[in-house]
């Protein structure tokens, strides 16, 4: 298999790192396995032949690669050009139109190329879209790295709980907010001397909107209701409440009652983000940038996952979703 | 719909068993029963059971048939199961409105006042609600605070 990566910020990078570490499981499912090309908004290195990965991570620039790079090359002309076969779409997030990755994945899947992806914005704001095109064209569209990192959510569902319904999610979505709760919870601190540590340490952007307000959380319930629940649902379906007005004082009571305040994503009749209390013995109660999902279904009932939900440990995902688009071609070529 | 039914059955042989009757042939469905054979006041001893019936109506039919067996009806109360809701508001509201005025059979049992450290009070709170009505009532709570401004954090 031929592989584009689209996005070489940290992410990208981090990926191309655990390709370079992993090549002989993944060479072990497919002998052809080779990254044929990486772009970034800047331009792209191409080597029909499969580039050195090792040489790759040791640049800063992919111009710095020098052999096949071409400065200022499209990553849609790339993908509409080349023999590659599956897109690792890495690009940064927008949730409102999606761009680039939504044209990015739109192109390789009109293409038939298999799409893997941790970018929650196409799938946010295309997601009944890209799934019909990805089914239309025969060919995988993996995302298990755009809700709760590294947690293997989809994968789960998909492989483990086939026979199951699931009746209702709920869960930790956002590292950032459960780290500001979690540091008013345990050093007492106001909710924005915690916010500014998490900037300070790099966990929260410089305008912390996106995460304190909820809508990284909103977006993540939007994917598991249209992924998991089969909903029909809109990003501005989810009722949503950050965590800007939780004080300490209310930090502290829940405390006294054995609770702690946690931002959590629910799917249920409604889909909602909301600062709740947590019994401090339920499994979703876990601390600092942790993510913890937990799943009601028909069967099993109750299934809580734990993990962290961002950072290098996302590569995890995109490894898995990568390495089950190889087994399945693998056995559609053995039928 | 589950009762307290209390009986006071004359204290002869086969008086349980025929009380009992009226209930089975109304679709009840007896979880408890004492027998208070230690508290017989004038020849009659206190039965207490806990009955589940479909509906009020096979209750009211129930203690019709009993009566017209002479069977004294005590107490004959619905038994509302109830969920503790624990809540936290943040901000300035009128507890009384909120507690009172919007939403039935919900008991204050539990009320605790931050010390003021900001300008937001906050105030935890903990109800008992009929378990049918949870969902329900915590839907009013939350429409009652977002009109008055506050932010009701409440249990998962």
């Amino acid at each position: 298999m031929k592989v584009l990566v689209v996005g070489f910020g940290f992410i990208g990078r981090e990926l191309v790192k655990a390709f370079h570490e992993k090549l002989a499981l993944l060479k072990q499912i497919d002998k052809d396995f080779g990254v044929i090309a990486v772009s970034n908004s800047r331009g792209y290195v191409y080597d029909e032949d499969g580039l050195d990965l090792g040489r790759l991570l040791k640049v800063v620039e992919l111009s710095e690669y020098r052999k096949g790079y071409r400065s200022g090359g499209s990553s849609v002309e790339l993908i509409e050009e080349s023999p590659a076969n599956l897109l690792v779409e890495a690009t940064p997030t927008n949730i409102t139109h999606g761009e680039p990755g939504l044209s990015l994945i739109r192109t390789a899947l009109i293409k038939g190329i298999h799409v893997v992806t941790p970018n929650k914005g196409p799938l946010v704001v295309a997601f009944k879209e890209l799934t019909a095109l990805a089914e239309k064209n025969g060919c995988e569209l993996l995302y298990e790295g755009t809700v709760a990192g590294a947690v293997p959510l989809f994968s789960l569902v998909r492989e483990c709980l086939r026979g199951d319904r699931v009746l209702r999610i709920s869960g930790i979505l956002n590292g950032t907010t459960n780290y500001i709760l979690s540091k008013m919870y345990f050093e007492e601190t106001s909710f924005e001397l915690a916010l500014k540590e998490a900037q300070e340490r790099g966990i929260t952007e410089r305008d912390p909107s996106y995460d304190v307000d909820g809508i990284d959380a909103a977006c993540k319930v939007t994917i598991l209701a249209n992924a998991i629940m089969k909903r029909g649902t809109r990003l501005g379906d989810v009722e949503r409440t950050g965590i800007r007005a939780v004080t300490q004082e209310a930090v502290s009571l829940a405390k006294k009652s054995n609770y702690a305040v946690k931002l959590i994503g629910t799917i249920d009749r409604e889909l909602e983000v909301a600062p709740k209390l947590v019994p401090t013995n339920h499994p979703l109660c876990v601390h600092g940038t942790l993510n913890a999902v937990h799943l009601e279904t028909d069967l099993a009932k109750e299934v809580t996952l734990v993990g962290y939900g961002a950072g290098k440990e996302t590569v995890s995902a995109i490894l898995n979703d990568v390495l089950t688009v190889l087994k399945r071609r693998r056995k559609t070529q053995q039928q | 719909m589950k009762f307290d039914l209390t009986l006071a059955l004359a204290d002869r042989p086969g008086q349980l068993v025929r009380a009992l009757e009226p209930i089975a042939k109304n679709g009840g469905n007896i979880i408890s029963i004492i027998h208070e054979r230690e508290k017989p006041a004038e020849g009659y001893v206190p039965v207490s059971l806990v009955v589940d019936f479909p509906s009020k109506q096979n209750l009211r039919r129930t203690i019709g048939d009993l009566k017209s067996l002479g069977v004294s009806i005590i107490k004959s109360e619905e038994i509302v199961e109830t969920t503790g809701v624990t809540l936290i508001l943040i901000g300035k509201m009128d507890l009384k409105k909120l507690v009172e005025t919007r939403i039935e059979d919900v008991r204050v049992v539990g009320f605790e006042v931050s010390a003021p450290t900001s300008n937001e009070a906050c105030v935890k709170l903990e109800l008992e609600v009929p378990t049918e009505s949870v969902s329900k009532a915590l839907a009013e709570l939350k429409k009652v605070s977002k009109e008055e401004n506050a932010l009701l954090i409440s249990s998962i």
